[in-house]
């Protein structure tokens, strides 16, 4: 829109992350959604989903963050952003409050849940989750050498033979029409993969600790926070072989 | 997911599926995972240890349609190769054939790195046992 070009995006020269309110120019935090003193939306920017909750900055991103307070925020952003707030406000301020809402909400959907977060802020972090495998193939084709397998071994057999079990109750069940044997095993064999999960995710949470703790210390070096990030990619691997076996024993028990 | 007819047609008479004895020192054994999508992905070889020929190839996939496909086609395409030709195989091949979106990349990857693992296993059998002392020359 050829009227718009004009708009003072961030007005002022920002310094050192705080930046001037558009609208009256008091001073703001470098990720205000409102001017604290006159209260107008400010523009939004491109901030990561942790900045936009005040939930550190990089590289002081944290992991295990208060849920509820989390929540109580989301709903009080959700009010304050809401399109009818601004019916009556300017294009630009409407504008703003649409971005800030749809951020919001992705932020929100991410943080909230255990390993969407844990994978964005590894992808923060510059790990490319679904490149490392390539990218280990590509070693194993050059060299000659075996792939290293982004898994231990161990669990690969273990997730093999327990699909092939799944894969024997599930025909069994198609064929035996709701023998209670069979559904007995397959709801054992769900508690099982249940178990292995949540087993993994409070594995999770004690790096999340162990996380919060390394980016927080002042002694700690680039190669403590690697050790760290690895832990994690290495556990969120670890658990998509898991989860897709609670999944196919659910959908075997529900079909 | 739109997936392409040869895709199709592998995912509904998948080639090759089943398994081969583990144990034999002819057979090679390939299990590998693809932590994108945690699918898992089983292919054994028979190599006659004469011609180093792949005479058979087994493959088990619990995965998407696009990782059964892939497997099944590259059972299809090593069977009667030796095992150098078979380790030329690339992912990229795979794609081309079955015509995979950029998404279902790794699913090929999972089919390379899957006879890549099987011959690997493979040699192991064959130098473990050539280091045993009692084999006499075979001509
Ligand atoms: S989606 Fe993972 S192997 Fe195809
Ligand atoms: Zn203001």
């Amino acid at each position: 829109m050829a009227t718009e070009t004009n708009i003072p995006t961030g007005n002022a020269v920002a310094t050192e992350g705080a930046s001037l309110c558009w609208s009256c120019n008091a001073a703001l935090a470098g990720n205000a959604h409102f001017c604290p003193n006159c209260g107008k939306v400010q523009p939004s920017t491109p901030i990561d989903y942790f900045e936009f909750f005040s939930l550190g900055a990089a590289p002081a991103r944290k992991l295990d963050i208060d849920l509820p307070a989390l929540e109580r925020e989301f709903y009080r952003l959700s009010r304050k952003l809401h399109p009818d707030v601004f019916a009556r406000a300017s294009t630009r301020e409407q504008q703003w409050s649409l971005e800030k809402s749809s951020q919001l909400n992705d932020a929100y959907r991410t943080l909230k849940d255990p390993i969407a977060r844990t994978q964005y802020l590894l992808e923060l972090e510059g790990v490319k989750l679904e490149e490392q495998s390539s990218a280990a193939t590509l070693v194993a084709r050059t060299s000659g050498e075996e792939k290293k397998q982004v898994v231990p071994p161990e669990l690969l057999e273990e997730v093999f033979e327990l699909n092939m079990q799944l894969q024997e109750m599930r025909m069994n069940k198609e064929m035996g029409e709701d023998d209670p044997a069979i559904v007995s095993d397959l709801q054992n064999a769900k508690s099982r993969f249940e178990t292995m999960l949540d087993d993994l995710t409070s594995e999770l949470k004690s790096y999340w600790n162990e996380w919060d703790a390394t980016i927080s210390a002042p002694g700690s070096s680039e190669s403590d926070r690697i050790r760290v990030r690895d832990k994690l990619v290495d556990l969120l691997n670890r658990r998509s072989y898991i989860r897709n076996l609670v999944r196919d024993v659910n959908q075997a028990l529900a079909g | 997911m739109a997936y392409s007819n040869k895709v199709i047609d592998h995912y509904n008479n998948p080639r090759n599926v089943g398994t081969l004895d583990k144990a034999s020192s002819e057979v090679g054994t390939g299990l590998v995972g693809a932590p994108e999508c945690g699918d898992v992905m089983r292919l054994q070889i028979k190599v006659n240890p004469e011609t180093q020929i792949i005479e058979d190839a087994k493959f088990k996939t619990f995965g998407c349609g696009s990782a059964i496909a892939s497997s099944s086609l590259a059972t299809e395409w090593i069977k009667g190769k030796n095992v150098e030709d078979a380790l030329a195989i690339k992912n990229t091949d795979i794609v081309k054939e079955l015509a995979l979106p950029p998404v279902k990349i790794h699913c090929s990857v999972l089919a390379e790195d899957a006879i890549r693992a099987a011959i690997g296993d493979w040699k192991k059998k064959q130098s473990a046992s050539q280091a045993a002392p009692v084999t006499a020359e075979a001509k």
